[in-house]
């Protein structure tokens, strides 16, 4: 009995761990092996080059670039949609039918694809009619209104408020969620001790959020670093390579240049990355539940 | 049933379910084709050429895949290294097509090229286009030359009749056209590659086409004095004010607006615009007209930049008969006649009646039977290097007063690219 209740088991799983095998875990390792090589995409033929690929790194400015645009994404991930989803969370939370509709309406974003969302802020963004130089026109700040897509300087942080616009909305979700958690005794408890509603948030709610923050920093971290399709809608990298990531380098190194083996090498330090902050995530998220337990 | 019964029942489905996508599979009577005909225009002329081939050859079906201009290069990439190829795709005559050449993933099409003697359609300097390492390999479905498309209303508003022929009659016609409150030149290098006409008319006329082939080969460096000085005339014109602010937030289509709404008085670009243009209502010799780019010095060779699209089959192709058949019914004077209206474009063949040509499609037909053809930028000279230049010209529009440090940092990649 027991061993047809394993081969039942066997039978199901054995399709999605093919799957998996064949769409994650070979193209992971193909990625680790063409690190290792001089493959342009198309020929036949390539050399095994060991670690010349991650050497090169070292000495190539649009890696650095890459780099340095990939930390100020992921700082900015951990500040921004958090602080803003936390603040919504707390002005939405509770204050009945009024704050559902609001709720739902900051939620939207979340129902949209990211290359939806590149397209609509592609147009706030528009030099001649977009959103916000129609409004900075409005008030008489013409001189403000630039190309923002256009302009290196601030390509990145244009993209940035775009991805953070559906990242709020997600924050906001799962603070939503935690707060609903906390026992509203606690609450009561510290306001008939007399504490304000700052003090309230501070030393009340904020602390019994931590679980819901851990999840939430970490999800805005991990998307932070896999984000590529807002950012292939709305500049692609550009312009000149001003706004790309590490997703984005490697995708032009790899399809644009043809530089395949480098791209790989760019992919294997974006895994790496990614998988030292998971591994952070879930000790920390240990941590928390045994904190709880 | 016990459950041993329903698990081999189970299993045998799941093998009958895999017989039969493997039977499907082998149907070739398919002609699968990729292309990046994808705009309006491009895909109803298209869609128009394949349903007039399979109704000549019903014993082929067409499967359309077409991808947008800049997806295409990747998804071809990604199809042709994963042993995936389709049958037929269209791609873009030069180094693009040599570098596939190279990897040996083409199908040398010389024989079908003489048992149908497209010598005698194909003029010959179409067909240079075609060649690669001696061998056919890209088969020309249209040409594109590039040079200035103008609103002649704005023009006329600032006083000019004639087009010129040479560089200062140029400076004086764009300080005219200042004058009159227009800019004089729109360019949308939100995707770079627009720019890249710039770099080419440029260098081919300060310093020669040879030199610029030279250039493109790795052969001369981007920091040598010729491409210093084309690029600081280049620098001259943006310093000047001739062109429209902020032309990298701008795409080759709002730079066509921009000219059609008479914000602006010209734009440089390939005769594609032409179709681009038709599709929105404009007409040919009325509201858009063209002339070549004026000569800066007369003791250099006259050229012309340009595109040849073709038609690639590659090596591992499932149906080549198939895709050779249908590249056969592409260039007949039929399809080329209602492909060069359709998609604004020169056809590849010389038998195709010429009255189909707008008074502007002919003018640009008429320059090219005189002058030497040469790919644009992109298309002469390998991707990853393309990649550096293109990256420096939409640098260079966004702050021209860079220039020299832009050419330094192509010239480091040149060196890379080419194992100088």
């Amino acid at each position: 009995m027991a061993r047809t209740r394993y081969l039942w088991a066997a039978a199901f799983l054995a399709l999605p761990l093919a799957v998996y095998i064949f769409f994650v875990i070979l193209p992971l390792l193909s990625s680790f092996y063409y690190s290792l090589t001089d493959w342009n995409g198309f020929d036949v033929d390539y050399n095994y080059v060991g670690l010349e690929n991650f050497q090169k790194m070292f000495t190539d400015r649009l890696f650095r670039n890459a780099i340095g645009n990939t930390v100020i994404w992921m700082a900015l991930a951990i500040v921004v949609p958090t602080g803003a989803g936390l603040t919504l969370a707390l002005t939405l939370h509770g204050r009945g039918r009024l704050s559902n509709f609001y709720k739902s309406l900051f939620y939207l974003p979340i129902s949209l694809a990211l290359a939806v969302i590149g397209q609509i802020w592609i147009w706030i963004y528009q030099p001649d009619w977009g959103l916000i130089n129609t409004l900075l026109r409005a008030i008489g700040l013409d001189h403000l209104a630039v190309a923002w897509l256009a302009r290196p300087q601030f390509a990145l942080i244009c993209v940035i408020i775009a991805w953070a616009w559906q990242q709020t909305a997600l924050a906001m979700v799962i603070f939503l969620a935690g707060l609903t958690s906390i026992p509203t005794e606690l609450i009561e408890a510290a306001e008939i001790d007399g504490a304000n509603y700052g003090q309230r948030v501070r030393s009340v709610i904020i602390p019994l959020l931590a679980p819901a923050s851990i999840v939430v920093i970490a999800l805005a971290v991990i998307n932070s670093l896999k984000s590529f399709d807002v950012l292939y809608v709305m500049t692609r990298g550009g312009p000149f390579h001003s706004s790309d990531n590490l997703a984005m380098l490697m995708y032009n190194q790899s399809f644009q240049s043809y530089y395949i083996g480098y791209g790989s090498a760019i992919a294997v330090v974006l895994f790496l990355i990614t998988l030292v902050i998971i591994i952070f995530y879930f000790r920390q998220t240990a941590k928390v539940e045994q904190l709880y337990d | 049933m016990n459950g041993k019964r329903l698990l081999i029942v189970w299993l045998a489905l799941m093998m009958l379910t895999l017989g039969v996508s493997l039977a499907t599979a082998q149907d070739t009577q398919d002609v699968s084709i990729v292309h990046y005909y994808s705009s309006a225009l491009g895909q109803e002329s298209m869609t128009a050429l394949f349903d007039s081939f399979m109704a000549a050859n019903p014993q082929y079906r067409v499967v359309d895949n077409s991808a947008g201009h800049e997806d295409f290069k990747t998804q071809i990439l990604v199809t042709i290294a994963g042993d995936n190829p389709p049958d037929l795709f269209s791609y873009w005559a030069g180094a693009r097509t040599q570098f596939i050449v190279d990897a040996e993933r083409l199908m040398p099409l010389t024989d079908f090229w003489n048992e149908n003697s497209l010598d005698d359609i194909i003029p010959a300097g179409v067909r240079s286009a075609a060649v690669y390492n001696g061998e056919i390999y890209n088969i020309p479905m249209n040409v594109h030359v590039v040079g200035f498309f103008y609103n002649p209303e704005v023009m006329a508003n600032a006083g000019i009749t004639e087009m010129p022929t040479d560089w200062e009659g140029f400076l004086a016609m764009c300080d005219a056209i200042l004058a009159s409150g227009v800019a004089p030149i729109a360019l949308g290098s939100m995707n770079r590659w627009p720019a890249q006409f710039w770099f080419d008319y440029m260098v081919s006329y300060t310093a020669g086409a040879e030199f610029r082939q030279q250039l493109m080969a790795g052969e001369v460096a981007y920091n040598s004095p010729e491409v210093i000085a084309a690029m600081e005339t280049w620098k001259s014109l943006v310093d000047a004010g001739y062109f429209v602010a902020d032309a990298n937030a701008y795409d080759w289509t709002d730079a066509a607006d921009q000219v059609a709404n008479g914000e602006a008085a010209m734009t440089l670009m390939g005769t594609f615009i032409t179709g681009y243009w038709n599709g929105n209502g404009l007409v040919p010799g009325e509201d858009y007209d063209f002339f070549p780019f004026p000569v800066i010095n007369p003791e250099l060779p006259v050229v012309t930049h340009g595109t040849v699209d073709g038609w690639a089959i590659p090596a591992a192709a499932a149906n080549p008969e198939g895709a050779q058949a249908l590249i056969l019914h592409m260039l007949s004077p039929e399809s080329q006649a209602l492909w060069a209206q359709g998609q604004g474009a020169l056809a590849a063949v010389n038998n195709v009646d010429t009255s189909i040509y707008s008074p502007v499609m002919q003018a640009a037909a008429d320059y090219l039977a005189q002058v030497e053809f040469l790919s644009g930028y992109d298309l002469s000279t390998t991707p990853p290097m393309a990649e550096g230049g293109l990256t420096m010209f939409a640098q260079f529009m966004n702050d021209p007063a860079g220039y020299l440090t832009y050419l330094d940092e192509v010239e480091a990649v040149a060196v890379e690219v080419f194992e100088k």
